[in-house]
């Protein structure tokens, strides 16, 4: 039974509102088990003071992202043989956001920009319409289907270096969410839309260096949301200085 | 400070003691309130709360709303984890007649049939809501009308769906509207308590701990909804994550509120099995993969499901999880104690195109589910038992309302698929529409019986006046005696043991302590206050299952096999009494259709649905 005499070594960032440092802990290696495994496991038997989120374990909810090793990972989906270097895991909290406690951060700022971008239906009908005819193959509705299935996990934000360098930028996921409702052919806000994205902050604040792209565990390419912004806020300036 | 949160066993002792000491001699926490005030207030952010909010200030825009909730909002409720779909009768030849005589049959003629019929109506509303106004979209026929799919259960494709992510579509953007509206947002907020005015009449608001700080918060409110949510973590194995804790019913059983078909936990047959020591034990592996022709292997890689059902693999949920149960307890199990299902005869190129999002997660955590063998278990998913509430939400305490998970009787003893977003979005937008009406009539805020909060803040401080201790191991013991004794499959004898042992691991919680150096964000305290909810809800399910003899829906006894005469069909109803509870059966009322009956036309066909 070597598979669980071996131990991981685990360093732990830990914080409050007057510092922090890393603290290291021997975890029990098992077959089967994630990064978010790891986390509770210290919680549970060896410090119980961690403060530390998650909710669906599963990778539908986005609370438990964390950095490890570096990189931003949803910790439930995150095997620990995937990111192990060495014998050694290094878990901090998502970078780009205000840290609350330990590996947990304040979320707020992130979903304070995804509405500031218009990341929110615009609505031209009511409960007491049909529901709307609308062909499932159309470009514009194959262009929102590429970007919907972002669970608001923040880890493309705190991938991006525009976020970490401007903190007015809006940020990858919320211009991405601006980008499906721009395509969404039942949404009366486009004009809303474009000005929001266009503003400071906003579309033009992108460098294209694709960090969300890469990052993204749902594969999903923000950065191209981003261009086709750039794209349309383009033609609605040039739209209207003809007109 | 890290050096400090490493701290020996001797000095923690000590500071323990003077910690005592100070709430004791002191009283200077019991003070420590913060106290705040709105109008109407809402617990829980999954579809029952954001719709109860969204409607609320439809209907009384002039109203301060605040929205509390255990985690982040939109993240931590279960309609999020909704992949199947929405159950809607718009599909064609579908009625809200045929939809209710599915959902009366499915749950056994135990359900309030006035509930029943107001979540077939009023779904209807609900889904042009969230496509017209919220802006859902989901998944659309070539001629771009809305695509509706046959579930288990039901006699007419009529299940609305965004691919098998349906319930994230559905919470982000409700999310989305909530956040951009002026909605006071409570989060990281752990609802304790219910605190009633000095009378007993009515509600007066709910006292709170905010997470983050640490500190007790009590909002009054003229009108206060509970959707928390279900979750019934109190099985060894369970999807929904160990942080859901059937808090809601806990407190509305200290408040004296009748609970209705506590017996009901509906097992889902395929969870995830990967050993005791990790989270991923549990989760859902859909039930599309036994649709599919995805086979269920025992320990001896043998499949077993026609032992038991002619159906095999595809029989109902409840069947399917009794099987395994079987084979489990006949020693014919897999190495962590479960059985396989394996999909690789469907070729593996097809089932990781036509099961993506299942292949992946499986990948992830290290399992090769196209080609290889999955261990799973079957696993408790849904709580159909809850507050009994009217079809309007409104309970016997005046000024509170219940909607979502919490309340019971819509469902009666089992769940259909795709009913249980219905039942949550449904109810929470009458709750917000009720609740907004009834405050126009309430003049003042009222005021609470102090006594009731400070015995309630009282109760949450326990564990910081005991020696720390590790929690988790007895929270182990609690999902072991639930599942083994009070599980998939019943006897007296087994759930008379059950509820000795949840007792006894109760009066033992009550020993443990936590380390209170801070309080803030300490999630061992909420571990602990986890373990009280579920201890006490446990009990209850026990209680209301013994009183229940004979098998319905997702109560089976094994020494009442059968389901008893329809048309003298009774509901448990469960209550506190002084120290113990009474548990009581009463008649349903066939408001609307008898057994036997039906409220379709003669010439309407048994089932819409083509045969495969």
């Amino acid at each position: 039974m070597t598979s669980t005499t071996k131990t991981l070594d685990v360093s732990v960032w830990r914080s409050n509102d007057t510092g922090g440092a890393y603290q290291a802990f021997a975890v029990p290696a098992q077959e089967s088990q994630t990064i978010l495994d790891v986390v509770a496991w210290i919680q549970q038997n060896e410090d119980p003071t961690l403060a530390y989120r998650f909710a669906c374990r599963v990778g539908m909810c986005g609370s438990c992202a964390m950095m490890v090793n570096g990189k931003p990972r949803w910790t439930c989906r995150t095997h620990v043989q995937k990111v192990i270097s060495g014998n050694k895991i290094e878990i901090a909290p998502l970078r780009n956001l205000p840290v609350i406690k330990d590996l947990a951060t304040d979320m707020d700022p992130f979903f304070d920009k995804w509405i500031k971008a218009e990341g929110v239906f615009h609505p031209s009908k009511t409960r007491n319409d049909a529901i709307e005819q609308i062909d499932p193959t159309s470009h514009e509705r194959t262009e929102a289907d590429i970007g919907i299935e972002c669970i608001n996990c923040s880890i493309c934000y705190a991938a991006c270096d525009a976020v970490s360098s401007n903190s007015d930028y809006l940020g990858p996921a919320a211009l991405n969410r601006a980008w499906t409702l721009f395509n969404d052919a039942k949404d009366g806000g486009k004009q809303t839309i474009l000005d929001a994205v266009s503003a400071n902050g906003g579309c033009h604040s992108c460098h294209s260096m694709g960090s969300c792209a890469e990052a993204c565990p749902n594969e999903l390419n923000p950065m191209a949301s981003i261009a086709g912004l750039k794209r349309e806020t383009a033609k609605a300036f040039f739209t209207r200085r003809k007109a | 400070m890290v050096a400090e949160a490493k701290d020996t066993g001797g000095r923690r002792g000590w500071r323990v003691g003077a910690y005592l000491r100070h709430v004791l001699f002191t009283g200077d926490m019991i003070m420590k309130i913060e106290r705040h005030d709105t109008d109407i207030l809402i617990l829980g952010t999954g579809g029952a709360g954001l719709f109860a909010a969204l409607h609320a200030q439809q209907s009384a825009p002039d109203a301060k709303i605040t929205i509390a909730v255990k985690g982040l909002l939109g993240k931590c409720g279960c309609t999020r984890m909704v992949q199947g779909g929405y159950n809607v009768a718009l599909g064609t030849g579908d009625t809200v007649e045929r939809h209710f005589m599915d959902t009366i049959k499915g749950g056994k003629w135990l359900p309030d049939q006035d509930m029943a019929w107001k979540l077939c109506e009023q779904a209807v509303v609900r889904v042009r809501e969230l496509e017209n106004e919220v802006g859902c979209f989901f998944d659309r026929n070539a001629d771009g009308s809305l695509h509706h799919k046959a579930f288990a259960g039901q006699t007419a494709d009529r299940t609305v769906h965004k691919g098998d992510l349906t319930g994230i579509e559905i919470i982000n953007r409700l999310m989305e509207q909530v956040l951009s509206r002026p909605v006071e947002r409570l989060q990281e907020h752990r609802a304790i308590g219910l605190i009633p005015t000095k009378d007993g009449a009515a509600l007066s608001g709910v006292l709170f701990i905010d997470m983050r700080t640490g500190d007790f918060r009590f909002v009054r409110a003229k009108a206060v909804l509970m959707a928390t949510g279900g979750g019934p973590t109190m099985y060894k194995y369970h999807t929904p994550s160990g942080d859901k804790t059937m808090d809601g019913l806990a407190m509305a059983l200290r408040a004296g509120l009748p609970l209705r078909d506590m017996e009901m936990v509906q097992f889902h047959p395929t969870g995830l099995l990967a050993g005791d020591h990790t989270k991923m034990t549990g989760t859902v592996l859909e039930e599309g993969l036994r649709g599919a022709g995805g086979q269920l292997l025992n320990g001896a890689d043998n499949r077993f499901m026609f032992d038991y059902d002619a159906k095999g693999e595809r029989a109902t949920r409840d069947v399917v999880s009794r099987g395994i149960f079987a084979e489990m307890r006949k020693n014919n199990a897999s190495p962590n104690g479960g059985v396989y299902i394996s999909m690789a005869h469907l070729g593996p190129e097809n089932v990781a195109k036509k099961f993506k999002g299942m292949v992946k997660r499986c990948a992830d955590s290290g399992f090769d589910l196209a080609g290889g063998k999955v261990e799973v278990v079957p696993t408790a998913h849904y709580f159909m038992g809850g507050v009994v509430v009217d079809a309007e939400t409104r309970t016997a305490m005046e000024g509170l309302y219940v909607a979502g998970e919490d309340a019971g009787g819509a469902h009666g003893s089992n769940r259909l698929g795709g009913n249980g977003v219905a039942n949550s979005t449904v109810y929470g937008g009458v709750a917000g529409d009720v609740m907004g009406k009834d405050i126009a009539g309430i003049s003042a805020l009222r005021d609470p019986d102090e006594a009731v909060l400070e015995a309630e803040i009282a109760r949450a401080l326990v564990p910081f006046a005991q020696m720390p201790a590790h929690i988790h191991p007895l929270r182990k013991e609690l999902m072991d005696a639930m599942w083994e004794d009070v599980g998939v499959m019943r006897t007296a004898t087994g759930m008379q043991r059950g509820l000795k042992r949840v007792q006894e691991i109760g009066a033992e919680l009550m020993g443990l302590g936590v380390d209170g150096t801070t309080r803030a964000f300490n999630l061992t305290w909420h571990d602990w206050l986890n373990m009280r909810s579920l201890c006490d809800v446990s009990t209850v399910i026990t209680e209301a299952a013994l009183a229940r003899e004979n098998s319905r829906g997702a109560h089976f006894r094994e020494d009442f096999p059968e389901e008893g005469a329809l048309e003298t069909s009774y509901f448990t109803v469960a209550k506190q009494a002084g120290d113990g509870l009474d548990v009581t059966r009463e008649p349903v009322q066939f408001t609307i259709v008898k057994p036997g009956e039906t409220i379709l036309p003669d010439s309407e066909p048994e089932t819409l649905v083509a045969e495969e």
